[in-house]
């Protein structure tokens, strides 16, 4: 029964980009504009692969090789996700340290990149979100700590089912680890407080900023793969923290809800918030492991289940 | 004994004995690439006896034994140590061939180099105390004497001072604690000591912590080790990072694994808060480094604080009485141990080409360098990746394994320890996060962007001997991170308890109950998708174009520095580094003439530790010259007061 789950994850290829797309048309309508359509990133990456990439001077076979590098971390990743609680059987595994890793790989990359061409502009946003990752980190292992101590394991269909059913909902626990989600999927997002993904002032820039210089279809892959980031934290917290569906059908639909009520409340928080202080950021995630940390006490301590 | 085990011990003696020659033969006139040569083939028959008592899993020799008579033997731990100290040694002998020669004191560091790789396999197959010690001393010694033959700035001699200085105050706990063991008759009898209760015991487990500590580099007895190690020449900053420190964790193993009988469980909490603490503390001092190998150095305390929190899950797991798992955790530190003495040797010895071709290795300094030394760059990339923990090179998979230990040391209760793998959880992951940040960097500056120095721009990759060590050591970074499912099992069973439930199922990591690292179909994936994808992407480019700089022509003077990368972490993380700055501007006929900036970060523990310890033993040294006045009649005195003294306490039966 693992067919139906591969075919979902290898569509997430194609989906991803609607989920970005979805959050800014909403956004635009909260804030009293008309907006792009939800398939705005599409347009985008169908512009961008019809120019020519160009080279910045002095610049070495990683800045080449790094788009279709990172592009290729996040397919991985999209298929290391399960969907509706199954895992595509491709060999890959579904461990989410082993996803950690494939991301952590996309970012070394991106930083490299960035000090290929050796732009100021890049290697700003580049050191940010660098700084960030550390404590970023820290706090999505702690989020799946929670998770896996009630699957036993780092096993994300593991961890997926210890979620499901009713009784997690009375686990103080579980309510932790899904705050303390909230907050990574606010950081590997990019979205405000953490990110503006709207800003065009290369001074205020991190995820934007290492793309400075990439044209063409390498900022095609790089715009690609920010949007399947998109898909990877949004899926993997409905999977984890949110209600399940019963059977594959349902969990499917479920998911699909989830994941729309989840870009629905990042479309909500940029609308009502201004970008935080570069400086503040990790004592917000410093917050956010004190929760999880906490759920992780609740939950071997067995309180509440 | 076995055949096969006879012929492990006739390798290891003939390896010996080679290595001995060729140091003797580097020593003449003359000798020394021959004499280099001859050291690398006696290592690698130390490094085959070493694997075959491993595989072999029986011991050869003598056993441990509590007499003074002096014994040798290996067994599979001491084996599998071996062998990581042949898979280092070999390459870094043959890198030192052409390294070496016309360097300052080339023979004698040549010959003592064999001297140090004889002291480091003595201790890995000394059976008793007096061996084990005498050649522990000459471990530490042996590198120094090196280190000063080819170098004798102040510089040097005040780090090998205080290297010396802080080894032997911390290391007398090594002598502690294998004499009380030795009293106790416990050299290899778990069953001693624990007759001799649990005073004996804690004495012998804190005492070997901090000996051996001291010796790996443990925060906070760490000190010397950041000084020390930068100042060698690079096959011997290699070989002390890369393996002397892991022979401490060898001593450290035997004790609190071996011998101690059963472990207390404040000892894997207290090896999991120094674990944490020197990984963590190691990484941050890293990054805010600007000397390349200083930075490596200071990574070494960073890894065998990982391997510390791998030994501090066992102990943890092991007192739980989850036992697959107390052995997956130890394998785990086992195979850091070997994964970290692969990919620092690589960079030490990368750092040692860069400094031979560029002439400094202050980061700000070089750039450009992997179009200008594919090889040695190319080798260099792999080594930053692989200490920086990514998929699918050695330093993933075995901090995959650490991660998953605490991962389960955190299910089994007490809830306190329990959280307390929980935290180092996190702080496991935030050091790799900051080993990433730390390592972008060092490859951003060496090897990235335009050459920043015009020598840079003239730099060559160095003869086929220094590229070929560093070659093998990175092709070792990514087969060990692709198989480590096949060396698992062979780890785990040096494990205490023992381990039958790890079997290899793939060569990836695919362990009971937890989610499976499948390396190779990643790594297979990884590298079709990004074939794929770039070949769908065609090579159309326009011409290249200046990277933007706001209009401004790109000055390679201007680009991004050390300081400047570090810049975020180190306005956030201020209270704990602590950074100094100094600006000072010349201003004449109402224009700035001249702005010198400096700014270092101090290290926390040197400032809060050792200063405050070294001005109270110079206090109490003062104190204790006033009673030395020179005076004869003073001492007369002193003998009159210490006879009445005996007297008294005679006369009142004390005595």
């Amino acid at each position: 029964m693992t067919a139906p789950a591969t075919v979902v994850e290898i569509l997430g290829v194609v989906l991803a980009p609607l989920l970005p797309g979805c959050i800014q048309t909403l956004k635009a309508r909260l804030q009293g504009r008309r907006g792009p359509s939800p398939l705005q990133p599409y347009r985008t990456l169908a512009r961008l692969w019809s120019k020519s990439a160009v080279d910045p001077e002095g610049t070495t076979v990683v800045y080449r090789i790094v788009p279709p590098l990172v592009a290729a971390c996040l397919i991985i990743a999209l298929l290391i996700v399960p969907i509706a609680g199954r895992g595509a059987g491709l060999g890959l595994g579904h461990d989410a340290l082993v996803l950690l890793g494939v991301l952590a790989l996309a970012r070394f990359a991106i930083a490299a990149a960035a000090w290929d061409t050796g732009s100021g502009f890049a290697l700003m946003g580049a050191a940010r979100d660098l700084m960030i990752a550390v404590f970023g980190e820290a706090l999505l292992v702690l989020a799946l700590l929670v998770a896996a101590l009630a699957a036993g394991g780092t096993d994300l269909r593991a961890m997926s089912a210890a979620g499901a059913g009713e009784h997690v909902w009375s686990s103080p626990a579980h309510w932790c680890g899904a705050i303390a989600f909230a907050l990574v999927i606010l950081v590997e997002t990019g979205r405000q407080p953490i990110d503006n993904p709207d800003t065009h002032l290369e001074l205020t820039m991190i995820h934007e900023g290492p793309l400075l210089e990439y044209a063409g279809r390498d900022l095609a892959f790089l715009q690609w793969a920010a949007a399947a980031r998109h898909w990877v934290v949004l899926v993997l917290g409905a999977e984890l923290f949110l209600p399940h569906g019963r059977g594959f059908a349902a969990g499917l639909v479920v998911l699909a809800a989830e994941v729309a009520a989840l870009c629905a409340a990042l479309a909500v928080v940029e609308t009502n918030q201004a970008k935080m202080r570069l400086l503040r950021v990790p004592a917000l995630l410093g917050v956010g492991c004190a929760i999880a940390l906490a759920g992780a006490g609740l939950s071997i301590g067995g309180v509440g289940i | 004994m076995g055949p096969a085990a006879s012929v492990d011990a006739g390798l290891a003696i003939a390896g010996a004995t080679v290595l001995a020659a060729g140091g003797g033969l580097a020593a003449c006139r003359g000798g020394l690439r021959s004499g280099l040569a001859v050291q690398a083939a006696g290592m690698a028959l130390l490094g085959a006896a070493g694997v075959g008592v491993l595989t072999g899993a029986a011991a050869t020799g003598s056993a441990f034994r509590s007499t003074v008579a002096p014994a040798f033997g290996l067994d599979p731990l001491s084996g599998f140590f071996l062998a990581v100290l042949a898979l280092t040694g070999v390459p870094t002998l043959v890198f030192a061939r052409d390294h070496l020669p016309g360097s300052p004191g080339a023979r004698g560091v040549a010959a003592l180099t064999a001297g140090f790789l004889l002291a480091l396999t003595g201790v890995l197959a000394a059976r008793d105390v007096t061996t084990f010690l005498a050649l522990w001393e000459l471990m530490t010694v042996v590198p120094a004497a090196a280190i000063l033959v080819a170098r004798r700035d102040a510089t040097v001699r005040a780090a090998i001072y205080r290297y010396l200085a802080i080894t032997h105050l911390g290391g007398a706990g090594v002598w502690v604690a294998l004499l009380v063991l030795q009293r106790h008759g416990a050299i290899g009898d778990p069953a001693a000591l624990a007759a001799a209760g649990s005073g004996a015991q804690t004495l012998v487990a804190i005492a070997a912590l901090i000996g051996f500590g001291t010796k790996a580099g443990l925060v906070p007895l760490h000190s010397w080790l950041p000084r020390a190690h930068p100042v060698a020449p690079a096959h011997l900053s290699a070989l002390m990072s890369g393996m002397m420190i892991k022979v401490a964790l060898y001593g450290l193993i035997r004790v609190e694994f071996q011998w101690l009988g059963a472990t207390p469980r404040w000892l894997g909490i207290t090896l999991i808060a120094v674990g944490l603490l020197s990984s963590l503390g190691g990484v941050l001092w890293a990054l805010v480094q600007h000397d390349l190998k200083r930075l490596l150095a200071y990574h070494s305390i960073e890894n065998v604080g990982i391997i510390a929190l791998g030994l501090g899950a066992s102990l943890l797991l092991a007192d739980a009485g989850a036992t697959t798992w107390a052995a997956i955790a130890f394998a785990a530190a086992l195979l850091h141990v070997a994964n970290h003495a692969i990919f620092k040797a690589l960079l030490f010895l990368g750092a040692g080409a860069f400094a031979r071709a560029v002439g400094s290795l202050d980061l700000d300094h070089l750039g450009g360098l992997l179009r200008r030394m594919p090889w040695t760059g190319g080798a260099f990339l792999i080594g930053s990746m692989a200490i920086a923990g990514l998929p699918p090179l050695n330093g993933f998979a075995s901090e995959w394994l650490v991660l998953q230990s605490l991962l389960h040391a955190a299910l089994h209760r007490p809830v306190g320890v329990a959280l307390a793998a929980g935290v180092a959880l996190a702080g496991l992951a935030a050091t790799a996060a900051l080993a990433l940040l730390c390592f972008v960097k060092v490859v951003g500056l060496a090897l990235l962007g335009s050459p920043r120095r015009p020598e840079c721009a003239a730099a060559t990759d160095p003869p086929i001997g220094m590229r070929a060590a560093m070659v093998v050591l990175a092709g070792l970074c990514v087969v060990l991170g692709l198989v480590p499912g096949v060396v698992l099992p062979t780890l785990a069973r040096l494990a205490p308890g023992g381990a039958a439930g790890v079997a290899a199922r793939h060569a990836g990591l695919d362990l009971p109950g937890t989610g499976s690292y499948p390396a190779v179909a990643l790594a297979i994936a990884l590298v079709v998708l990004t074939a794929g994808l770039a070949r769908l992407r065609g090579s159309r480019r326009a011409a290249p174009a200046p990277a933007w700089a706001c209009g401004q022509p790109v000055v390679a003077e201007l680009n991004w520095t050390s300081a400047a990368f570090t810049k975020p972490l180190r306005l956030v993380l201020e209270v704990v580094l602590r950074p100094q700055r100094t600006l000072e501007v010349v201003r004449g006929g109402g224009m700035v003439q001249q702005i010198t900036y400096s700014g270092h970060v101090p290290s926390l523990v040197d400032a809060l530790l050792y200063e405050p310890a070294i001005r109270a033993g110079l206090r109490l040294a003062a104190v204790a010259r006033r009673l030395q006045t020179g005076n004869v009649r003073t001492y007369a005195a002193y003998l009159l007061g210490l006879v009445i003294a005996l007297l008294t306490l005679a006369r009142t039966g004390a005595l």
